[in-house]
């Protein structure tokens, strides 16, 4: 299995709150494979975010198992799912989350302060990343000089200087308009069909879903069918 | 990056720093008083000096001769090395409103008793030479305009209001001496007996060089016992008890001023408790994406803890640092505590000052860097989106 392999297998995903059991995921069984740029869409309350963050490490499943390369996400306790994520996801967050008071440089090289790197080294590669999503001319720009476009594309740049073997992201598109929108899918696109990276994007915008090659789309915590390139395929069945 | 986020809402940063900077600039000069209280009584405990005073007040004066019979109370000068009268002066620079703490002493006797200013030979001869002879202390000299050889006149403010004039013979620059003139009991008295009408020749204090500790103790119970049931019956005391009797009649001054400086400190973590919560209440989002990224809860927890420590020493930096170049250019002079010494800035002040704002920033932060540390990311993004 490669590090971006990821399958999930009978996943179930329950919270409580004043001590009522809500389903969130239902016998869920998913892969994607290394490579792959794959869209996740259905009604709010259907679980995407929640199955986003199984797969990122951010929460654990009540049932079953999630798989990511050789790592067992369930198996992992807290500390070690924070330190496998600083080394294998970048998040991509709808409202960018940047630190405001800290230039777009220096937001995109927070993650490298997890790594033992020179001050040269986290540059350079900061650098790098700045030139693949078009914005080396804005390194020194904070947030609140940058367009929504341009904070996103910051925010993209964070996601993806350590070198991730999946991105992870959350509604990319969902503060930004048309035009804007399409530059950013066309750079997920560009970082899954150059870089080779594993996407994974949740979406409500059809058009979002369109860049990717497959969509999963849940309902009421279960996958309730898939489509490769825009062909609709059948109901999936829990196998 | 912590640098930075103190300018994330620059306001709110610099009114915290400012609320730790006005209570920090008292504190430290509250703690430097409390260090000159200190440092005044380990002076005095050295100096080994027994004061003789009236017991019903210092004000009142006793008869010159009980001098001979203290002496005599140890003929072989095995526990007292010297005893010394001085008779409050009061005196004043003419047509000025300025008190100069003004004492005569008794001229055999007064170098022996103050041997810490280090009168020299010359010096000492000068004393004993000219009955004008004053000794004046580097501060009040520079006040004047005093010089060595100068001659000035000062005027009592007690009655009869005698009119003097002096020369000085030496300018004294040791610390506690600074503001003091020392000038001949021999001369005061006698221009008060061509005016005397009554006024008896006296001193308000006899002091009593003492040769140890021990010996200070045994004589303090055996002068009282000698004047015990007479018309002039004393009270002994050392010379760090007499220096209280006036800060004590302002009230328990060291303790009103520890009092205040933890209450002024309880005041500033509150606030700057607050501030922190705010604070954190803000960057919950991004605190949530820092976890996400992959920063450890102990990490996390750090970043929110040095904010605050770092606000709490900035701010009283910008307190104690200019509280610290005000009193070391221009020392505060606390007249009204009688021989208290000048309030200079104390280095172990400074020190402590820091230390409790590293605490305050500590307390302060902590609670916040604790939810930090605790939040759980998956709420934290959901609450976001």
């Amino acid at each position: 299995m490669s590090s971006a392999d990821i399958q999930l297998r009978d996943v179930r995903k329950v919270y409580y709150k004043d001590r009522i059991e809500i389903p969130v995921l239902e016998q869920l069984n998913l892969h994607i494979g290394e490579g792959e740029f794959v869209a996740l869409m259905g009604p709010s309350g259907s679980g995407k975010s929640t199955l986003l963050h199984l797969i990122g490490g951010l929460d654990g499943p009540t049932a079953g198992s999630v798989r990511v390369g050789s790592a067992r996400l369930e198996q992992m306790t807290e500390r070690e799912l924070t330190s496998w994520r600083s080394r294998h996801v970048g998040f991509i967050f709808q409202m960018y989350h940047l630190v405001p008071v800290l230039t777009a440089a220096q937001n995109i090289e927070l993650p490298l302060l997890l790594f033992k790197m020179s001050a040269s080294q986290r540059r350079e590669r900061v650098t790098t990343v700045l030139s693949v999503v078009g914005l080396a001319d804005r390194m020194n720009h904070r947030p609140n000089q940058l367009s929504g476009g341009q904070e996103q594309r910051v925010a993209i740049a964070r996601a993806i200087v350590t070198d991730p073997d999946i991105i992870l992201a959350d509604e990319p598109t969902g503060d930004l308009d048309a035009k804007t929108s399409e530059e950013i899918l066309t750079l997920l696109n560009l970082l899954n069909s150059e870089f080779g990276k594993t996407i994974l994007v949740v979406t409500h915008d059809p058009r979002a879903a369109a860049h990717a090659k497959r969509t999963l789309h849940l309902d009421k915590g279960k996958l309730d069918r898939e489509e490769t390139n825009g062909l609709r395929e059948s109901a999936v069945s829990d196998s | 990056m912590l640098m930075q986020n103190l300018r994330r809402n620059p306001l709110r940063s610099a009114l915290t720093a400012v609320a730790f900077a006005l209570p920090m600039a008292v504190f430290v000069a509250a703690i430097s008083f409390v260090v000159a209280l200190d440092r005044m009584a380990k002076a005095n405990e050295k100096a080994l000096r027994l004061g003789v005073h009236h017991k019903t007040s210092f004000t009142n004066l006793l008869p010159q001769g009980m001098r001979r019979k203290i002496e005599a109370l140890d003929p072989d000068r095995r526990r007292l090395t010297a005893v010394c009268g001085m008779r409050w002066f009061g005196g004043r620079v003419p047509n000025t409103p300025n008190d100069v703490h003004s004492m005569a002493a008794d001229v055999d006797s007064f170098p022996a008793m103050y041997s810490e200013i280090k009168l020299s030979p010359e010096v000492t001869a000068a004393w004993e030479r000219e009955r004008r002879a004053a000794l004046v202390g580097a501060e009040l000299a520079e006040e004047y305009r005093w010089k060595l050889g100068d001659r000035m006149v000062l005027e009592s403010i007690i009655p009869p209001y005698p009119r003097l004039e002096f020369i000085v013979i030496k300018i004294m620059t040791e610390s506690r001496e600074t503001r003091s003139f020392y000038f001949r009991r021999d001369y005061l008295e006698e221009s008060l007996a061509s005016a005397r009408d009554g006024n008896p020749a006296g001193v308000h204090i006899f002091w009593v060089k003492c040769a140890s500790a021990g010996a200070l103790h045994s004589l303090q119970k055996d002068i009282d016992a000698l004047f015990a049931n007479t018309p002039d019956e004393t009270k002994s005391e050392d010379e760090n008890s007499f220096v209280a009797n006036f800060t004590q009649a302002l009230g328990d001054i060291p303790g009103l001023m520890q009092a205040m400086a933890l209450v002024v400190v309880f005041i500033v973590a509150m606030v700057a408790g607050n501030t922190m919560m705010m604070s954190f209440r803000e960057r919950i989002r991004e605190l949530a994406v820092f976890k996400a990224i992959g920063f450890q809860s102990g990490r996390v927890f750090f970043i929110v803890l040095a904010e605050s420590v770092m606000l709490a020493l900035i701010g009283s930096l910008i307190g104690i640092a200019p509280t610290a170049l005000l009193l070391t250019l221009t020392p505060a002079r606390l007249r009204s505590m009688g021989p208290m010494d000048a309030l200079e800035i104390s280095p172990l002040a400074v020190v402590i000052s820091l230390l409790i704002a590293l605490l305050v920033g500590i307390g302060a932060g902590f609670w916040p860097a604790y939810q930090a540390m605790r939040l759980r990311t998956v709420d934290a993004l959901r609450r976001i989106a």
